[in-house]
């Protein structure tokens, strides 16, 4: 492969109206098809869809952020495209580059990551892709727990509402969800980890016995507490996922803080007397990063799965928002007889998770230069 | 690295089977693990009640034999302690199966002579003597005496008890000196006259006092007996008690053959089974044979399958949305009643229920013979009617955002708390759909069950504005506790209307010992209910329960699901 | 050694921090456990008594000293929603737990161990790709759905629908006349009953325990010594299994630590859908009646369990990796 023009030899212009054809018919298969797919997919929407995709920039503001993301993804697309398709001068080699490379090769990662993406735009997009109103009840005594149909192609609830429409704003909670409490996650135990980690001493047994004492402490007590206290919101959900989640991110990063404190770099930058903020800020942070992107892809999908237990004991988001927990646990008393309400959002739960752990792990196996010798 | 000479793994899987049959077998005989952990009274009392049963003859006939499983969803609170507990099933498993009361309901809800022989009442209504049967034997073989009756009267009334239903004994004189023990089988009680003044002799089993009478009152609650072995006089005797799992009981083939004899069962097992999926297969696979109240949106399985048969009888419950009058929005009773009249109740029932039910508008469910029909129509679906009675209450949607607002520009917003039970978070959000289309902005709010329990029941707290609730009434309607002016400030006062009519009626009710004196004053009481609105009331549900075919003799009731438990049988082919 | 004592003096001070922590949180939640039996037709005064008889109507500090006073000698005090000593409703309770988290984790352990292996043998191949991709399909299923799905299928279709010769019961832990079997029956009963909980459990334990085996195995079989072992032409059979799969075996022991808190607290559902009365449905129920003595006890065992599991899983990993030293 010419690595100099990423591999492509004729047909560089098609990238003008079908961005990633070339790259596809180069034999960058993954990337070229999902830039393809991607683009005519838009495309197809924009179509299907014109009434909705006109109208969206004077509707709420949900609208106006699926514009935006359409307007962004055909870009993007055919930007990278073009870009790509036309370049010339050589790719750059770093660690980054290689790790990079490392994951393409990956195939079930990068299918991961091709997942994440179309979930994302997926949720981004569904006030132009959903059927019908996310709220909206449909004729309780003809239209309820209806099978999938025509008319309502993942079927009906016990509210004679389309799964289908609740599934795709469901993703948009789920994801949601997932995401802010592991940032919330992600911050205190790196946080917490790196200090203990690089301070060490009575600071650092101080912190580890704090963890020790939250991972101990019986999570149920504290959100059921929380949640009796508080009136649930979905804000209230993501923060007590987030504060109970850090713990084990503390202790990755403490342990990577630990061994690299020993490392000749660290050393080095201590014997020219930089100050402890500037080693941790400029050294220590940036290499025990690819630990916590690979705990926060694996973390996300935990989140996900445990918003779903959250709502199985009744503690979950306020109906009638339709996270992908709610809908599983509200569902379960049908499974024998309609099994469509709970089996979709449980599937799409499962699929968005695979996602993000075949990413996280093909990042794990990226980044980590021990493992790919 | 050296090589080892043994190879681990070859013992390995042996080990691990070891272990395993171990640990099969550590908890395999029930018998064993169940006696050695039991208090010190269990010890005592379980051989004497093995003794005596082992006395007895076992019956025969062609019915007599074969065990019968009934699956519930929750555990039998506080157990055959009938002094302690206020739960459903519970109470049913006491008066039906494990305990006696005085006195029985017949179909007709009709009092019958059970453990009491006869009874006679005073001119005056102040004094009522039972003669009491003389062949009922505790099951540890003790005659039940008036003295037992003696010790749970005086138990009950005595406060430090704590007996949840204490109020059913407020119209007779509490202690000591509300009766006098004429002999063995004969007692009497003192009382003020009252309506249903014998109903608390039908719903409160007799405890044995040779076995409790000398536990302190405010230590009866923590006692063995009611959930570890209890001792009772009913036609089941008390066999195991699995914690969280499974109670079963046996026959006693000493009961009386005038009230009906041994039961034809060997053995009833009722297990507790949390999920309600997982209820339904075993129901569907026959390893259950009766499913108490499954979700109406079971039974279509239930009924697609041969083997199974639907029951839906009359219950004494009701589900209703209470309001919080203290709230400005919900002040006006004009409101309440437009909430209710937007909201199409009909559609309720038929979705939610399946049918199995019907619209209610005052809190005395059809079962009743108080019940008035005439209010049937009093309040129909009308959102033309409900906008138009927002209207003249000052409620108009003035900046056309489609809510309404008052004078002062305060949106009409109403929020619906329920805890996380599936039919009052249907209730909410199908109110939340059809109200907004009269202009009324309905947040529905999930609230934890105890948290929800704590917002509404203290009186300084109470900011809710509606809560999706239901009750279940006993045979004698009371609404004092819910309704009364002087009950705004006490926990159940929720609405918080205080009307003068409402409060004489409260306070006659129960009093007027003559049905057709009462008639006329409970319709007008119902009838002032549905003016006020202190509730919207939405369904009285039938109860279900899927029951096996094989099993005989089932009959179930607003008296309950276990009413006949003691003439149930199956036929020996299907054993 | 001196290390292990220091860890183990640690313990305790923990735990009690846990249990006072846990104490204060619970006396802040809204709730009452009198409110169990409250109805309309209750008296307040009835409830009052209540109150008075579960001890309620002393000051927070003060049952606080009483309980911890008990709780030292030993007393978990008497369940509010059940009338019994916590001890017994304990003692009752842990057996199943114990039996449930035991096949559950040898089941999960044979299964990812050997998924592992597998994969790590075939590293890349098309095997390991479906062999990932099905084992994070179960670590990802909520649980309880996946519990419902198997009982769906194996107890309620295998029987009705599909005709099988087998079919697995659906809850509980025993048939109803399991006390009247033969000793052999009774076995076998209880295996049955086991079959589908355990397996629910297992499924979604074993993905992680797969992917943990197959990341040491990748590891040890680039250490030095399986190079002499393959140089000094062992076959490759023994290789694998006496010389890697031992060592790689280790780390994934130590998940045994990590994984006993969840198999406590975190089998609430797969103890619901299956009516199997163990430790997590116990904390929750408890909890939701705001039964306090049940869930202060509860709550300690965890954090018992929790903590001599790390401990293990910490000494475990250092005994075999040298690196990691204490000081």
């Amino acid at each position: 492969m010419d690595s100099s023009t990423g591999g492509i030899r004729g047909g560089r212009w098609l990238a003008f109206l079908l961005p990633g054809l070339p790259q596809a018919l180069a034999g960058r298969v993954a990337a070229g098809g999902f830039a393809l797919v991607v683009w005519i997919s838009m495309c197809a929407l924009v179509a299907w869809r014109l009434d909705r995709v006109l109208g969206s920039w004077m509707g709420p503001w949900d609208h106006r952020v699926a514009l935006l993301s359409l307007l962004v993804s055909l870009g993007g697309v055919w930007g990278w495209s073009v870009r790509d398709a036309l370049r010339t001068e050589p790719a750059r080699r770093g660690w980054w580059n290689l790790a990079g490379r490392r994951f393409r090769e990956n195939r079930v990662a990068v299918a991961g990551v091709m997942g994440i993406g179309a979930i994302y735009l997926v949720a981004l997009l569904t006030p132009f892709l959903a059927p019908y109103e996310p709220a909206v009840q449909g004729d309780l005594l003809q239209n309820r727990l209806v099978g999938p149909s025509t008319q309502h192609l993942l079927g009906t609830d016990h509210y004679a509402r389309d799964v289908l429409t609740r599934l795709l704003y469901g993703a948009r909670i789920s994801l949601a969800i997932g995401f802010v409490a592991i940032s919330i996650s992600i911050s205190i135990g790196t946080f917490l980890g790196a200090i203990a980690g690089y301070l060490g001493g009575a600071v650092d047994s101080l912190v580890m016995r704090f963890v020790d004492m939250v991972i101990a402490f019986p999570r149920i007590v504290l959100l059921i507490t929380i949640i009796a206290l508080f009136e649930p919101s979905i804000f209230l959900i993501v923060a007590v996922l987030g504060l109970t989640q850090w713990p084990q991110v503390a202790r990755i990063v403490r342990g990577e803080v630990l061994s690299l404190r020993e490392r000749e770099f660290i050393q080095a930058g201590r014997a020219l007397g930089f100050s402890r903020s500037r080693i941790i800020g400029r050294h220590v942070v940036p290499n025990i990063l690819a630990p916590v992107i690979v705990a926060a892809t694996l973390g996300i999908g935990d989140t996900i799965v445990l918003e779903a237990g959250l709502s199985f004991l009744g503690l979950g988001v306020q109906p009638p928002t339709p996270s992908w927990g709610i809908m599983v646990a509200d569902g379960r008393g049908n499974l024998a007889g309609a099994w469509w309400i709970s089996t979709f959002p449980g599937l799409a739960i499962v699929f968005t998770v695979l996602a993000f752990n075949l990413a996280g792990d093909g990042l794990r196996d990226a980044l980590d230069p021990r493992l790919n010798r | 690295m050296s090589r080892d000479l043994s190879d681990p793994t070859a013992t390995r899987p042996l080990g691990v089977a070891l272990l395993l049959a171990l640990a099969v077998a550590s908890c395999g005989d029930p018998d064993a693990r169940a006696m050695s952990g039991m208090p010190e009274f269990c010890q005592n009392v379980l051989p004497s009640v093995e003794a005596h049963l082992a006395a007895l003859p076992t019956p025969g006939g062609e019915r007599y034999g074969g065990t019968a499983v009934v699956g519930g969803i929750g555990e039998i609170p506080d157990g055959m302690n009938s002094l302690v507990s206020a739960d459903h099933g519970a109470n049913q498993h006491q008066i039906f199966m494990n305990l006696m009361t005085l006195l029985r309901a017949n179909g007709d809800l009709e009092l019958e002579p059970y453990l009491a022989r006869d009874w006679e009442l005073n001119e005056d209504l102040t004094e009522v003597t039972f003669h009491l049967r003389d062949d009922v034997v505790w099951h540890d073989g003790e005659p039940t005496t008036a003295h037992d009756v003696e010790f749970t009267y005086l138990r009950a009334t005595d406060p430090n008890t704590g007996f949840p239903n204490a109020a059913f004994w407020d119209h007779y004189v509490g202690g000591a000196d509300g009766v006098e023990v004429l002999d063995e089988h004969t007692i009497r009680f003192r009382l003020t006259p009252h309506a249903e003044l014998l109903d608390p002799w039908r719903s409160t089993a007799i405890l044995p006092r040779h076995l409790l009478g000398d536990v302190p009152p405010d230590e009866l609650r923590q006692h063995p007996f009611g959930t570890r072995c209890p001792v009772g006089n009913g036609p089941f005797v008390f066999q195991e008690h699995r914690q969280d799992e499974s109670w079963s009981f046996v026959r006693n083939p000493g009961f009386p053959e005038e009230l009906g004899g041994p039961p034809y069962l060997d053995r009833y097992v009722y297990r507790v089974i949390p999920e309600q999926t997982t209820l339904l297969t075993e129901l569907l696979t026959e390893t259950v044979d009766v499913y108490v109240a499954p979700l109406p949106d079971q039974t279509p399985q239930i009924e697609a399958s041969e083997a199974l048969e639907l029951r839906a009888f009359p219950f004494r419950n009701y589900i209703f949305v209470g309001w919080n009058s203290r709230r400005p929005q919900l002040a006006d009773p004009r409101v309440r009643r437009a909430l209710t009249m937007g909201t199409d109740r009909a559609e309720i029932v038929e979705a939610l229920f399946r049918g199995y039910g019907q619209v209610a508008n005052a809190g005395v469910p059809p079962f009743h013979w108080a019940h008035h029909e005439g209010i049937a129509d009093a309040l129909p679906h009308d959102p033309d009617g409900a906008a138009a009675l927002l209207e003249e209450a000052g409620w108009v949607d003035r900046n056309g955002d489609g809510v309404r607002e008052d004078a002062e520009g305060n949106r009409l917003e109403v929020s619906i708390r329920f805890n996380s039970d599936r039919t009052r978070q249907e209730i909410a959000e199908i109110m939340q759909a059809q109200l907004s289309e009269i202009g009324v902005a309905v947040q529905p709010e999930v609230v934890e069950w105890a948290t929800l329990v704590e917002q509404i029941t203290s009186a300084d707290a109470r900011t809710f504005d509606g809560v999706v609730m239901g009750w279940v009434t006993e045979f004698k309607v009371d609404d004092h506790d819910l309704f009364h002016s002087t009950k705004s400030e006490q926990p159940y006062g929720w609405a918080g209307i205080g009307n003068d009519r409402l409060d004489v009626l409260l306070d006659t009710l129960q009093l007027v010992v003559d049905r057709s004196e009462a008639l006329p004053l409970w319709h007008e009481y119902q009838e002032l209910l549905v003016e006020l609105q202190p509730y919207t009331y939405v369904a009285f549900p039938r109860r279900l329960a899927g029951v096996n075919r094989r099993l005989q003799g089932v009959e179930m009731d607003v008296r309950g699901e276990w009413v006949s438990v003691a003439d149930w049988w199956i036929p020996a082919d299907r054993r | 050694m001196t290390h292990l004592l220091r860890r183990l003096a640690g313990v305790i001070p923990l735990v009690l921090g846990i249990a006072t922590i846990v104490f204060f949180v619970l006396s802040v939640a809204p709730g009452d456990p009198a409110a169990l039996y409250a109805a309309p037709g209750v008296s307040p005064e009835a409830l009052d008594q209540i109150r008075r008889n579960m001890g309620l109507d002393r000051p927070v500090h003060e049952r606080y000293v009483l309980w911890m006073g008990d709780m030292l000698k030993g007393d978990f005090g008497v369940s509010f929603a059940r009338g019994q000593p916590v001890r017994d409703v304990i003692f009752q309770i842990l057996p199943n737990t114990l039996l449930l988290s035991f096949c559950a984790m040898v089941l999960a352990f044979t299964a990812g161990v050997l998924i592992g292996v597998l994969q790590a043998i075939r590293q890349n191949s098309a095997l390991d790709g479906v062999l990932s991709v099905l084992s994070l399909f179960f670590y990802s299923m909520p649980s309880f759905w996946l519990a419902i799905m198997l009982i769906l299928a194996f107890s309620l279709y295998a029987r009705n629908v599909w005709g099988w010769p087998i079919s697995f019961p659906a809850s509980g832990m025993t048939s109803v006349d399991h006390a009247f079997m033969s000793p052999g029956a009774q076995l076998r009963d209880r295996l049955m009953h086991l079959v589908l909980p355990s397996a629910s459990l297992a499924l979604v334990l074993a993905g992680g325990i797969a992917r943990y085996m197959r990341g040491s195995m990748l590891e040890v079989v680039r250490q030095d010594y399986i190079r002499t072992a393959r140089a000094k032409g062992l076959p490759e059979r023994t290789v694998i299994l006496k010389h890697g799969l031992r060592n790689a075996l280790v780390p994934v022991i130590t998940l045994l630590g990590l994984y006993l808190p969840f198999l406590f607290s975190g089998a609430v559902f797969i103890e619901t859908v299956f009516a199997w009365p163990g430790m997590g449905k116990l904390m929750v129920d408890a909890y939701f009646q705001r039964d306090y003595p049940v869930v202060m006890a509860g709550a300690l065992i965890f954090a018992v369990i929790v903590i001599l599991g790390n401990l293990i899983a910490d000494l475990l990993y250092a005994l075999v990796d040298p690196r990691i030293r204490y000081g």
